[in-house]
């Protein structure tokens, strides 16, 4: 039948124009309602006022060149910003009140830290956990003496040696492994090459003098540094600890964990420092003297263990109770099944916790500024008692401010990071 | 018919006895936890023996003994009269109230104004959605402590009481802090507030009731009238059986100071400017959270059923929503309190505080500690029951 009626569809129209592009986007996104461009036209004037407040104040109306603060009252008043009093004390922001001919110390530690962690970011090199493990738990030993120095014992040298032997061996796998030498580094010759590094080490070591910096000058940004790192890195093994401990079936074990961790948990930090800051003293022997430096660490690291041991009971609680069954019956005994099994993928489920956690500990740390450390929030008070900037708080908060979310931020977007990395596996 | 059974089941399971060997898993158990509970009693043991020695050295006397005595510090604002010649005990309960205080009104203001921030940072409107997230992330990346600090500078740098900023007639804000007007409260005020919480039990009983019939007939019945009447009805009923007593209390510049009203001291003002919108931070992610969690098809199905727009949120998805939201929220109550401790750096004088002033001048540090530990640990206890509470009332009953 050649009249049979064929459908022809017509050619589609083109979107209306009011649904494309900017228009479009505008349309959908900003004044779709009445009340919509209500909201926009607030959500508007509330960006505007701040912005143009802030930065009228900041940058606008700034002074960035006085000799003292009475100099940027006469010019802008309090309108503007007073810059030269925070460019003025920047390095005491940073480093506090250590030396300033000693500085060197806390950039060459810090440059040890980035250079033993490259390692790790290089695509090529399988040692990452021993690498990683290493820098953990012996580059404290090798900084201890960049940032303290002074005279160093038959000990604390021997374990500064360690520590430089961990920052030349981790270089050394790297190496080795870039050029697929890694079994230059096995068997006898392994133990032979690390003992030759160590009496090395210790020749470095026994040669090396730096002078003592007592720990009350420490400072700034480098004291919150400090007392972060610790934190971070104490709090993390002692959380799993005390988690296990927690779901551990021997009774005692459990309680004694549950005890400790619901009592940090349900005091504030500041109570905790209190505590070890008038109390410590008193409870160790007469004549032991602790620094007000180690009391505020240690608060710090039993305070946020006890956090980190929740997280990772969250965690643990996570994993179906199907792998610890596949664990137990092909033979595995409990750390092997917990740190083979259980653990890794535990801590893949826990990433933005746990980081959520050591931002919560790097903010925390301002705490030790009311106990008499002189962190980088102190530095930041002190500026506006010093007498020739009397009362210059606001634009010293500021700065910090940013120094803070500098950090945290970049924190969090690396925990998402890590987290896509590392989820990988979970994708389809 | 014995085949049907396998040979090998008949045998005996292992002797459960007790083998002192290092092979048997509960002897390594009992070995280890005499080991740690024994390393545990000795450190305990060493730091008490310490203790002692120091106490006797330093000639401090333990015991709670010196509550009873004269504190001689003062206070600047405390909800329950109290001088400096009142005792340490009266001081240090100041201090709880005042906790109290600012943790209650802070964790109501949170939560609201953390709600309106979560569901703006979901909302339609770019613009809206934006800056509630750039708030969010700002606000949750710098340290508490450095955001009470601005607050507080910021307040001490207003103007004196005589420029005063003064955007509406009665309420002056300047660096004495906020004033605001108030009428002297009465005997009446209290009755009629006491008539407002029977209201609300009262309420509480009639809308059981009324769903019950619901259920019996399938009529809806209107709850608003009921609601009117005994919250605002029976209060304003028995403020005006007391003969109505409204003197208005407008605070007004004397002198260098001004003199009536409601007065908010910027210490206070500070610590709950800071606590509100740190703490919104962290309520908006998890009310959005919680709100995201509901499923699309939730809705559709409740507008399906013909149920309107309040319907569905309040019988469909704000009870599963609050089951995800809930224990997070605790927490965040929680920390809220905790935080309020920061008081100490800006001044305002919580427990902390307070006790931290008495362990300075009796020494009596042990006491002064184990006082703030004990409290805190009564407030997140208590809040964690009531929470608790709550929430196995909202969980999903399941089989």
């Amino acid at each position: 039948m050649s009249d049979a009626l064929i459908f022809q569809p017509k050619a589609g129209k083109p979107a209306p124009p009011s649904t494309l592009g900017v228009v479009g986007w505008v349309r959908g996104n900003l004044v779709s309602s009445l009340p919509n461009a209500a909201l926009t036209l607030l959500g508007a004037y509330i960006v505007y006022a701040f912005f143009s407040a802030v930065i009228g104040w900041a940058i606008v109306d700034a002074v960035w060149e006085a000799q003292n603060r009475r100099e940027c009252l006469d010019l802008v008043g309090r309108a503007g910003a007073c810059w030269p009093g925070v460019k003025a004390w920047i390095p005491n922001l940073i480093y506090g009140l250590y030396p300033k001919d000693q500085v060197w110390r806390i950039n060459a530690g810090f440059l040890v830290l980035v250079l033993w962690a490259v390692p790790l970011f290089l695509p090529w090199v399988r040692s990452k956990v021993m690498i990683g493990l290493g820098l953990v738990l012996l580059y404290p030993l090798l900084a201890s003496y960049f940032f303290h120095g002074g005279d160093k014992g038959l000990v604390w040298g021997a374990l500064i040696a360690l520590g430089l032997t961990g920052f030349l061996w981790s270089w050394l796998t790297a190496i080795a492994e870039a050029r697929r030498e890694a079994p230059l580094l096995e068997g006898r010759r392994r133990w032979i090459l690390l003992a030759g590094l160590y009496a090395v080490s210790l020749l470095v070591v026994s040669q090396w003098v730096l002078d003592e910096v007592q720990t009350r000058l420490w400072g700034g940004l480098f004291l919150t540094l400090v007392i972060s790192g610790f934190g971070i890195t104490v709090s993390l093994p002692a959380g799993i600890l005390l988690a296990l401990g927690r779901r551990s079936r021997m009774p005692l074990i459990a309680a004694v964990s549950t005890t400790f961790i619901e009592l940090f948990r349900s005091v504030p930090l500041i109570t905790v420092l209190f505590m070890f800051n008038t109390m410590l003293p008193l409870f160790l022997p007469a004549g032991v003297e602790v620094n007000r430096l180690l009391r505020a660490i240690v608060a710090v690291c039993l305070f946020s263990s006890a956090y980190m041991a929740e997280i990772v009971r969250g965690g643990l609680q996570a994993i179906p109770k199907g792998q610890y069954e596949a664990a137990a019956a092909v033979g595995l005994g409990f750390w092997q099944s917990t740190s083979l099994i259980v653990l890794p993928q535990a801590l893949r489920i826990m990433i933005p916790s746990i980081v959520g956690s050591f931002i919560g500990l790097f903010k925390d740390t301002t705490l030790v500024s009311i106990i008499g450390l002189f962190d980088l929030l102190s530095m930041a008070r002190a500026v506006g008692e010093d007498t020739v900037w009397l009362g210059l708080f606001i634009e010293p908060f500021f700065f910090v401010t940013m120094i803070y979310f500098v950090f945290c931020f970049s924190m969090s977007q690396y925990s998402f990071h890590l987290e896509a990395r590392l989820g990988a596996g979970q994708r389809r | 018919m014995s085949s049907t059974i396998d040979p090998r089941l008949l045998r005996a399971p292992p002797k459960k006895g007790l083998r002192l060997s290092w092979a048997d898993e509960r002897f390594r158990a009992i070995v280890w936890q005499v080991l740690i509970v024994s390393a545990i009693v000795f450190v305990i043991w060493w730091l008490v023996r310490n203790t002692q020695h120091n106490l006797e050295v330093r000639r401090i006397a333990t015991g709670f003994g010196f509550l009873g005595r004269e504190a001689g510090l003062p206070i600047g604002e405390s909800l329950i009269s109290y001088t400096p010649r009142d005792t340490y005990l009266r001081a240090l309960t100041v201090g709880v109230l005042n906790t109290l205080n600012v943790a209650v009104v802070g964790v109501v203001l949170a939560t609201i104004f953390g709600t309106v921030i979560g569901i703006a940072r979901l909302s339609k409107n770019w613009l809206v959605g934006r800056i509630a997230t750039i708030y969010v992330e700002v606000i949750r990346d710098v340290p508490l402590l450095l955001q009470l600090l601005f607050w507080y500078t910021i307040l001490q740098s207003l103007p004196g009481p005589r420029q005063a900023i003064n955007p509406a007639t009665g309420v002056f804000l300047s660096n004495r802090g906020l004033k605001l007007p108030f009428f002297h409260w009465e005997s009446a005020h209290t009755a009629a507030f006491g008539a407002f919480v029977i209201g609300c039990v009262a309420l509480w009983f009639v809308a059981k009731q009324l769903r019950a019939k619901q259920y019996a007939d399938g009529q809806p019945r209107a709850l608003w009238p009921w609601a009117l009447g005994l919250l605002l009805g029976l209060p304003i009923a028995v403020w005006l059986v007391l003969g109505a007593p409204f003197t208005t209390d407008i605070p007004a510049l004397r002198g260098f100071n001004f003199s009536g009203g409601l007065n908010v001291s910027p210490e206070y003002f500070a610590l709950l400017i800071g606590l509100v919108t740190y703490t919104a931070g962290f309520i908006a992610e998890i009310v959005r959270a919680g709100i995201l969690a509901v499923h699309q098809g939730q809705w559709e199905a409740a507008q399906a059923l013909g149920l309107h727009r309040g319907q569905v949120l309040n019988r469909i998805v704000l009870p599963q929503a609050l089951r995800v939201i809930v224990p997070p929220m605790t927490s965040q109550f929680l920390n809220l309190t905790k935080n309020s401790s920061l008081a100490v750096a800006i001044g305002y004088q919580d427990i902390v505080s307070i006790a931290n002033t008495t362990l300075n001048q009796t020494g009596q540090a042990i006491e002064g500690i184990a006082i703030i530990m004990g409290v805190y640990l009564t407030i997140s206890l208590s809040i964690s029951l009531f929470m608790n509470w709550y929430n196995a009332r909202i969980t999903l009953v399941e089989r």
